[in-house]
């Protein structure tokens, strides 16, 4: 959503305006313009480090954020100018998801990581991924940011389901924006959430949140459906208190050696939990 | 006035939780109000022990860092109106509450219970020092075992210096078979080597076991260790209650048996 509102700014918006509009946040922007940026960018940036008052200047593209660093300026200092910059503007950026590259100055991993920490400690960006400074850096940023729009604007694409393979076991916990599908065990006290649907390869015994935004169409599948919490949308249901269900359950769990799969599903503001046939599957 | 007791013990597995659902659920019988906070963070049990696990959506670390008000995350009780659970996060751990925000919870459901019980983790690491934070008088649990009360000796002395003003032992798992065979210590040892007030007894009862399984717990039941927890309810309430015989499970035939043995 964040990065769709730079893109509006830098799209819809006139240059001056949103120069204008982000220039008490982002200084250093009054004086290099959004055009400016490919030249620099081509150019030397050394030469820049040079003639710079400011040790660092941060300046957005379409994708995300670059800054330019004082080459000769003592590491410890930048972090704090870097910080500085960042908390001031940090009302501007609000949760955005970005992109980042760095420029004027070599950085080693450790330094790259420490600027990073110091980004997110002082803001609430996420940042998606590093950019190295190479030509081919924006095509690059463009293609991370369109695949993470993609990704939040249908979560429950299957192409975007996570897998996860073992036992969760108590107090382990996963959480997905798409699906998730668990080779294993959900065992009591894990708990498994996402935003789309769940498929459970194994016995559930723990809690289990599907269609975490309100999806009430998200479903939740497993080989054997005994979880202690179940919620599928905004309707939650708890086991019943009498462990009833349970014990006859494992006798018969003994007697058939592959349980019945069940899929949970919500259905006029309940959860019915139905063994796993064909038909029901079609109506899903 | 409310009080806030702490049930701790140093050692693990000796009962606090066991005694934290007893005492909580006998008070909550003698009609007063009573909360229960789990502060086992990552590791909790009494949710289970109180058979209240299907219920919990919101708890403490929720509470501590805002995301909802105490009122969502305490879970009423199957039987009793009036008795209350505040369970804990089992996915974080004991590094997300400071003593400080435990203090400010508790000091927040002073207003509304007549007794808050806090059952403490096992050690003496950030777990124990967030739940003594706030308490006024602490349970120590231990059983007549030289590890367990070397154990309970050494929270004696932490407590002491916390300035926790009343301090109070409930020996548990208590043998008698085994005592009266001289293989393990009488309550009155424990009592003399610890040296603070014995408030309650506890025998060592499978009843305890199964409901611990079923999710109920049994204090005021016709079984012995049903019995000593509701005496021990009884005497934080202030009565002066004899301690129970321990030995009336002895059948008639072990009695016999025993005349035999003498003879």
């Amino acid at each position: 959503m964040i990065p769709a509102l730079f893109w509006a700014f830098l799209s819809v918006v006139s240059r001056n305006n949103f120069i204008k509009k982000t220039g008490k946040c982002i200084a250093g922007l009054q004086r290099i313009c959004y055009t400016d940026f490919h030249r620099i960018n081509a150019g030397n940036a050394a030469l820049w480090g040079k003639n710079m008052s400011q040790p660092v200047i941060i300046k957005s593209n379409k994708y995300g954020l670059h800054l330019i660093l004082d080459q000769s300026m003592p590491f410890d200092q930048l972090l704090d100018a870097v910080a500085g910059k960042f908390r001031e503007s940090d009302k501007f950026f609000k949760d955005a998801k970005v992109a980042v590259s760095f420029e004027g100055r070599n950085l080693t991993q450790q330094e790259e990581t420490m600027l990073i920490d110091t980004i997110t400690g002082n803001t609430s960006l996420e940042i998606l991924c590093v950019i190295d400074n190479d030509p081919k850096q924006e095509d690059y940023m463009k293609k991370q940011i369109e695949l993470y729009q993609m990704s939040i604007q249908s979560p429950y694409m299957e192409s975007g389901t996570h897998f996860y393979r073992g036992t969760l076991r108590s107090g382990q916990a996963i959480e997905s924006e798409t699906g998730i599908v668990v080779v294993g065990d959900v065992n009591p006290g894990a708990s498994v959430s996402a935003n789309g649907s769940i498929v459970i390869l194994g016995t559930v015994k723990g809690n289990v949140y599907a269609g975490l935004g309100g999806d009430e169409s998200a479903f939740v599948v497993a080989l054997d459906m005994d979880p202690i919490q179940i919620r599928i949308g905004d309707i939650l249901a708890k086991s019943p208190d009498k462990p009833l269900r349970r014990r006859r359950r494992r006798r018969s769990t003994k007697e058939s050696a592959s349980p019945v799969p069940q899929i949970a599903f919500a259905k006029d503001g309940m959860i019915c939990i139905e063994p796993l046939s064909k038909e029901l599957l079609n109506d899903i | 006035m409310s009080e806030v007791i702490v049930i701790t013990s140093g050692k693990g597995g000796v009962g606090k939780t066991t005694t934290t659902a007893n005492v909580g659920t006998g008070l909550a019988q003698m009609g007063k109000k009573v909360v229960l906070i789990d502060t086992d963070i990552g590791l909790r049990n009494l949710d289970v022990v109180m058979g209240l696990e299907n219920r919990i959506v919101y708890t403490l670390v929720d509470v501590v860092e805002g995301n909802c008000r105490i009122k969502q995350a305490l879970i009423k009780d199957k039987k009793y109106p009036e008795l209350y659970l505040l369970p804990t996060a089992q996915t974080r751990d004991k590094s997300a509450v400071s003593p400080d925000q435990m203090q400010a919870l508790i000091d927040e459901l002073r207003k509304d219970f007549d007794y808050i019980l806090l059952d403490c983790p096992a050690g003496i690491e950030q777990g124990f020092k967030n739940a003594i934070a706030g308490a006024d008088r602490a349970l120590i649990v231990t059983t007549p075992e030289v590890s367990a009360i070397r154990d309970a000796d050494r929270i004696i002395g932490l407590l002491e210096a916390n300035e926790t003003k009343q301090l109070d032992l409930i020996v548990n798992r208590i043998r008698m078979d085994m005592v009266k065979k001289g293989d393990m210590m009488t309550v009155e040892d424990v009592r003399e080597i610890l040296a603070i007030n014995l408030i309650g007894a506890v025998p060592d009862d499978e009843h305890v076991v199964i409901s611990t399984n079923q999710g109920e717990p049994l204090v005021g039941t016709d079984c012995l260790a049903g019995q000593a927890y509701q005496n021990i309810c009884r005497r934080v309430l202030g009565e002066d209650v004899p301690f129970l015989n321990m030995e009336i499970k002895a059948g008639v035939f072990s009695k016999l048996k025993n005349l035999f043995k003498k003879s």
